[in-house]
C-alpha cells in the first residue's frame, strides 16, 4: 500500500506519509474509542411506564433474550426504569443461547433466560441448568402454562394456524382440522416448517396427544400430499404472500407482523382450525432463572412485571401474541382464545422420554426436508 | 530472529531434501518456529473442542458416517460445495482479469462494487434474493409488466448453487485480483514479444502465476459452502449443516459427531490444495514493471454486459428487496403507520461497532497468519503446514460452533475466565479464530511472491531482518495482505453467531440487529440495517482499492 515503483520504497513523499498518519489515527481512534447510549425511555417502552425512572437500587440482572430485541428492549427497558434495576441483555437465537447457557454451565452469567418456545428451556431443565421459581410467580398464569417442576413460566402465546394466500384460496376451501390437509384437495399446496422450532415443539404435542403412529402416519401422509418443506414460519407466511405457496401451518403472530409492515401489499391472512383441534395448539414463550443465579430476586421481579398488566398488555396490542396473566384481554384483532383448555404447558418435555429426538428422527425420517 | 531470511538456496541440505525448492531454506528461525506453534494453538481451540466433546459425549461419527440420514445430506453438501466452487472460481476469475487486466469501461467502480457481495448476511441476502426473483417477487412484476411471465423458482440445489456462486465469488476475486495486480508485466511483454497471441499469453504467463491464488481462494468457496445454513436453509437444500442444526437440542452427540466429519472433510481438502499449490511456482514483482494491460476492442461491450450482469445479479437482486423493505418501512414510520423500532442513533451506535471490530479483526488476522505464512511460504517448515492446515480448515466449522468452543474454553480455568469474560479481546481472538483462514491463502501468496534475491542483495548491503521485512517483503506483499484483510473485513461485519454469543454483554453489531429485527419479521428495520451495511462496505472497499490503486 505504501509502495510506489517509481520511488524507493523506503521514502515516502509528503503526501504519503500524511495518509499514513491518517490511517494510523483513524485506527487509532477506533481502538481507543468506546460508546455510551442515551436512558430515556422511548415510545413503545412509554406504553409501559411512563413515569419517572426511579433511583439505581444496586441489583442487576443479566438476560438471555432469545426472543428479539425489537419486541423485548421496550419491556426491559420499563422494567430497568420503574424498578431502577440494572438489566444486562444478551440477544441471540432461542435454541444458540440455550447452547450458550449449557456451554457456560455455572458460570453463566445469565440469570434469566427467555425462550420463543418451550422446546429449549426443556433442553436446559433436562440438562439441570434451571432452578426453582417461587410460588407467587408461578401462580400467575394457568397451571398449563407453566412448568410442572416450577422450573419455568410462560408469558404470551401463539397460535398455530394455517396462514394462506387469500387471492388463491377461496374461504369455503379452508379446513376444520389438521387432519383434512392430508386430503387430495389440498395436494401440493401446504407448507410445512419442518425444522422450525415451534413446529417441532407442536409435533412433540402431537406425538404426546395421538402416539407415535398416528402423528408419524399424519406426517408421512403429508409428504405424500406432496407438502412442500420451508426452513421457518417468517418464510412461510412471507411465500404465502407472494402466492409461491397456497398455505402453510405456522404461528398465527408472524402474519400479523408482516401485515402490520407491508400494509395492502400483503396477500395473506390466518386462519383457525377448530378450538379443539391438534392445529389450534397454543405454544408459548418461556422465562426461566438460572440454577446458578445469584440474583434471584431481581430475576424473580422481572419475572412477575412481565406477567404484569401493563406487559401483558403490551404483548397484546403491540406483538400481536396472546397475553397469559393478569386477566388482560387478547386484542381485538385475534381471534378469541380459551387459556385454561389450550397450551402446551400441560405437556412435560421430559415424560415424552428423549421427546426431541424421537420427534427429530421421525420428522427426518419422513422425508419432508426434500420436498 | 537473526537468521531470518538467511538461507542460501544452494545449500546442500535443502538442496537433497527438496531439489525443486527453489528459494526455500533448511530452518526456519527459532523464534519464528515458536511464534508459529503459539498461533497454531490458538487457531486449534475449536478443532480442540470438538474432539473433545465428541468424546465426552460418548459421540459415534464413525458409525453416524456409515447410516443414510449423515450419507445423504454429505452428499449433497459435497455435490453443492464442488459446482459452488467450479463456478466461483470462473466468476471470480473472469471478473478479476477483466477489472484488473484489460481496459473494461469503469473497471475502477466495478473494482470497488464487485466484492460488496461478500457483506451480506447470507439469512438475509438470500431471503432479499428470493423477495426480488421468485414468484411473485419484485423481478417478476417487474418482467410482468412488460409482458414476460417468468415462473423459475429459486430453490433446491439450483438456488442454493445460484446465490453461494453469487456470494462466495469475492473469495477467488479478491485474491486474484490482488496476484494480477502485482504480476509482472515484463514476462508478459516478453511472451507477446516473442510471438504469443493474447490468449497464449494468458494460458502460459497469467494463468500459471495466478494458480496458487485461484487454488486458494476456491478452496475458501468449498470451506464455506460446506459451512453454509443460512442460504441451504432458505433454498431448502437439505445439506449437511442442516441435520447439525436440528440435532442440537435434540441430539447433542450426533451434532457434534456431524460437526467432527466436516472437520476432518476440510482437513483432507486443505491437504489437497496444499499439495496442489506447493507444485505451483511463482515468480516475484519486479520493480518498475507496469502491468500489461489489454485492450478488449470489440469484446468491450459482451465483457461490460457480463460484468454489469454479474453484479446485477449478486448485488442489484439483494439490494431491491433490501431498499424496498427499507423505503416501505420509512414511509410508514413518517405516515401514519406503525413507527420504527430503531432510531438513527440505534444505527449510528452499531454502525460505529461494526466498523471498530471489522477493522481491528482484519489487522489482527492478518498479523495472525503471517509468521504461519512465512513458515509455510519461505522455509517450508512442516510444523508451518500443519498450522496452515489447521487456520483454513476451521473456516468449515459452523460459526456457532466456534462461539461455543471459545466460551467453553474460556470457562476451563479461573485466570482466563477473569481475564477474558465478557470482553472485547476475547470477540476479537474469536473473529480472528473465524476468518484467519481468509487472509492465510492469500499471505502465502504474498510471501512466496516475494524474489529471494532481493532478500540477498538488501542482506549483503547490510540490511537487518526486521529493515528487510519492511522495506523489500512488505511492499510488495501489500496487495495480497489488503485483500486478505479486505476478505476478512467484510465477513466479519456480517458475522452472526460470534458476535451475538462471545461479546461482551450489550455489544451489537449491524448485522445482529438486522438479525434481531428480522427474526420477528421487521422487515422495514432489517432492510435499513443491512442498507448501511451495504453501504458502509462500499465506503471501506473504496477505501481498499483506492489505497491499492496507488501503485497501480
Amino acid at each position: 500500500m505504501l509502495y510506489k515503483s517509481s520511488k524507493p520504497a523506503a521514502t515516502l513523499s509528503p503526501m504519503q506519509m500524511k495518509r499514513r498518519v491518517l490511517t494510523i489515527a483513524t485506527l487509532a481512534a477506533l481502538i481507543a474509542s468506546a460508546c455510551g447510549g442515551g436512558s430515556s425511555l422511548d415510545e413503545a417502552a412509554e406504553a409501559i411506564y411512563s413515569g419517572s425512572c426511579a433511583d439505581d437500587n444496586g441489583q442487576t440482572v443479566t438476560v438471555y433474550s432469545g426472543r428479539t430485541e425489537a419486541l423485548i428492549k421496550p419491556v426491559l427497558d420499563a422494567f430497568a426504569c420503574e424498578t431502577g434495576t440494572k438489566v444486562d441483555v444478551r440477544w441471540g437465537d432461542s435454541t444458540e443461547l440455550a447452547l450458550t447457557i449449557n456451554t457456560e454451565g455455572d458460570r453463566t452469567s445469565a440469570d434469566v433466560y427467555l425462550s420463543r418456545s418451550p422446546g429449549p428451556v426443556g433442553f436446559l431443565e433436562a440438562n439441570g441448568h434451571l432452578g426453582t421459581i417461587s410460588d407467587e410467580v408461578l401462580s400467575l398464569v394457568a397451571p398449563n402454562n407453566r412448568s410442572a417442576t416450577n422450573t419455568w413460566v410462560g408469558f404470551s402465546g401463539r397460535k398455530r394456524v394455517l396462514v394462506y394466500n387469500i387471492d388463491t384460496v377461496s374461504a369455503d376451501e379452508l379446513p376444520n382440522s389438521v387432519f383434512e390437509l392430508t386430503d387430495p384437495n389440498y395436494k401440493g399446496r401446504v407448507a410445512l416448517p419442518a425444522t422450525n422450532g415451534s413446529f417441532v415443539d407442536w409435533f412433540t404435542v402431537f406425538r404426546d396427544q395421538y402416539g407415535d403412529d398416528v402423528a408419524t402416519q399424519w406426517l408421512n401422509d403429508m409428504v405424500a400430499n406432496d407438502a412442500t418443506f420451508y426452513p421457518n414460519n417468517r418464510a412461510i407466511v412471507e411465500a404465502a404472500s407472494r402466492g409461491e405457496i397456497d398455505m402453510g401451518l405456522v404461528n398465527h403472530y408472524y402474519n400479523y407482523q408482516e401485515a402490520a409492515a407491508a400494509g395492502d401489499d400483503h396477500r395473506a391472512a390466518n386462519h383457525d382450525f377448530d378450538d379443539d383441534d391438534i392445529g389450534s395448539l397454543l405454544i408459548i414463550t418461556a422465562a426461566a432463572i438460572t440454577a446458578t443465579s445469584d440474583n434471584v430476586e431481581a430475576a424473580e421481579n422481572l419475572l412477575t412485571y412481565m406477567l404484569s398488566e401493563p406487559v401483558q398488555q403490551y404483548f397484546s396490542n403491540e406483538t400481536f401474541e396472546y397475553p397469559l396473566a393478569a386477566g388482560v384481554a387478547p386484542a381485538d384483532i385475534l381471534p378469541p382464545l380459551d387459556l385454561d383448555s389450550s397450551g402446551s404447558g400441560s405437556v412435560s418435555y421430559d415424560d415424552l422420554g428423549g421427546g426431541f429426538e424421537q420427534t427429530t428422527a421421525i420428522i427426518e425420517a419422513s422425508g419432508i426436508l426434500n420436498q | 530472529m537473526t537468521n531470518l531470511g538467511t538461507g542460501n538456496p544452494t545449500a546442500p541440505r535443502a538442496r537433497a531434501r527438496a531439489p525443486k525448492a527453489r528459494q526455500l531454506t533448511s530452518g526456519a528461525p527459532p523464534a519464528l518456529r515458536l511464534v508459529g506453534l503459539v498461533l497454531a494453538a490458538g487457531f486449534a481451540f475449536p478443532a480442540a473442542y470438538l474432539i473433545y466433546r465428541n468424546f465426552s459425549e460418548g459421540a459415534d461419527p464413525g458409525g453416524l458416517l456409515i447410516s443414510r440420514r449423515t450419507l445423504e445430506p454429505l452428499g449433497r453438501t459435497l455435490r453443492l460445495a464442488v459446482s459452488v466452487s467450479v463456478s466461483a472460481l470462473i466468476l471470480g476469475t473472469s471478473l478479476a482479469w477483466l477489472t484488473t487486466k484489460t481496459d473494461l469501461a469503469g473497471r475502477r467502480f466495478w473494482r470497488v462494487v464487485l466484492p460488496i457481495p461478500l457483506v451480506f448476511p447470507t439469512f438475509i441476502g438470500a431471503a432479499a434474493f428470493i423477495r426480488t426473483m421468485n414468484p411473485g417477487g419484485i423481478a417478476n412484476d417487474l418482467l410482468a409488466n412488460v409482458g414476460v411471465e417468468r415462473t423459475i423458482e429459486v430453490r433446491g440445489f439450483f438456488g442454493a448453487w445460484f446465490v453461494l456462486t453469487l456470494f462466495t465469488y469475492p473469495y477467488v476475486y479478491l485474491p486474484v485480483a490482488a496476484r494480477l495486480a502485482q504480476l509482472p508485466g515484463s514476462i508478459e511483454e516478453s511472451a507477446r514479444v516473442l510471438g504469443d497471441s493474447a490468449a497464449q499469453a494468458f494460458r502460459r504467463v497469467c494463468l500459471p502465476q495466478m494458480a496458487s491464488a485461484m487454488a486458494a481462494g476456491t478452496l475458501l468457496v468449498f470451506l464455506y459452502t460446506v459451512s453454509d445454513f443460512g442460504a441451504v436453509q432458505l433454498m431448502r437444500y437439505d445439506t449437511l449443516t442442516r441435520a447439525i442444526a436440528t440435532n442440537q437440542l435434540a441430539n447433542p452427540a450426533a451434532a457434534l459427531a456431524l460437526s467432527l466429519i466436516l472437520l476432518v472433510l476440510a482437513g483432507a481438502v486443505v491437504t489437497v490444495e496444499r499439495q496442489f499449490s506447493n507444485r505451483q511456482s511463482q515468480s516475484g514483482r519486479t520493480r518498475g514493471n507496469r502491468p500489461v494491460i489489454y485492450r478488449l476492442g470489440r469484446m468491450r461491450w459482451p465483457a461490460f454486459g457480463f460484468v454489469a450482469f454479474a453484479a446485477l445479479n449478486s448485488i442489484g437482486a439483494p439490494m431491491v428487496a433490501l431498499l424496498d423493505w427499507a423505503y416501505d418501512g420509512i414511509r410508514r414510520a413518517t405516515g401514519d403507520g406503525r413507527g420504527l423500532t430503531i432510531d438513527a442513533g440505534d444505527v449510528w451506535v452499531a454502525t460505529y461497532k461494526t466498523l471498530q471490530v471489522s477493522v481491528i479483526a482484519a489487522v489482527v488476522a492478518v498479523g495472525a497468519v503471517l509468521p504461519i505464512a512465512y513458515l509455510v511460504g519461505r522455509y517450508k517448515s512442516r510444523s508451518g503446514s500443519v498450522a496452515n492446515a489447521i487456520v483454513i480448515s476451521t473456516f468449515a466449522l459452523p460459526g456457532l460452533l466456534i462461539a461455543l468452543s471459545l466460551r467453553f474454553w474460556t470457562i476451563q480455568s479461573d485466570l482466563a475466565f477473569n481475564l477474558l469474560d465478557n470482553t472485547m479481546a476475547l470477540l476479537i481472538f474469536a473473529y480472528v479464530v473465524r476468518f484467519g483462514s481468509l487472509a492465510m491463502g492469500v499471505a502465502l501468496v504474498a510471501v512466496r511472491s516475494v524474489p529471494m534475491k532481493l532478500h540477498d542483495v538488501s542482506r549483503t548491503l547490510g540490511a537487518g531482518p526486521v529493515r528487510r521485512f519492511f522495506t523489500v517483503d512488505l511492499p510488495i506483499m501489500s496487495s495480497g495482505l489488503l485483500a486478505g484483510a479486505g476478505l476478512v473485513l467484510l465477513s466479519v461485519m456480517k458475522e452472526l453467531p460470534i458476535s451475538l454469543i462471545v461479546s461482551p454483554i450489550g455489544f451489537s453489531t449491524l448485522a445482529t440487529k438486522s438479525f434481531s429485527s428480522f427474526e420477528d419479521a421487521f422487515v422495514a428495520e432489517a432492510g435499513i440495517l443491512s442498507v448501511v451495511l451495504v453501504a458502509l462496505s462500499f465506503v471501506l472497499s473504496w477505501f481498499l482499492v483506492i489505497r491499492r490503486a496507488e501503485h497501480l
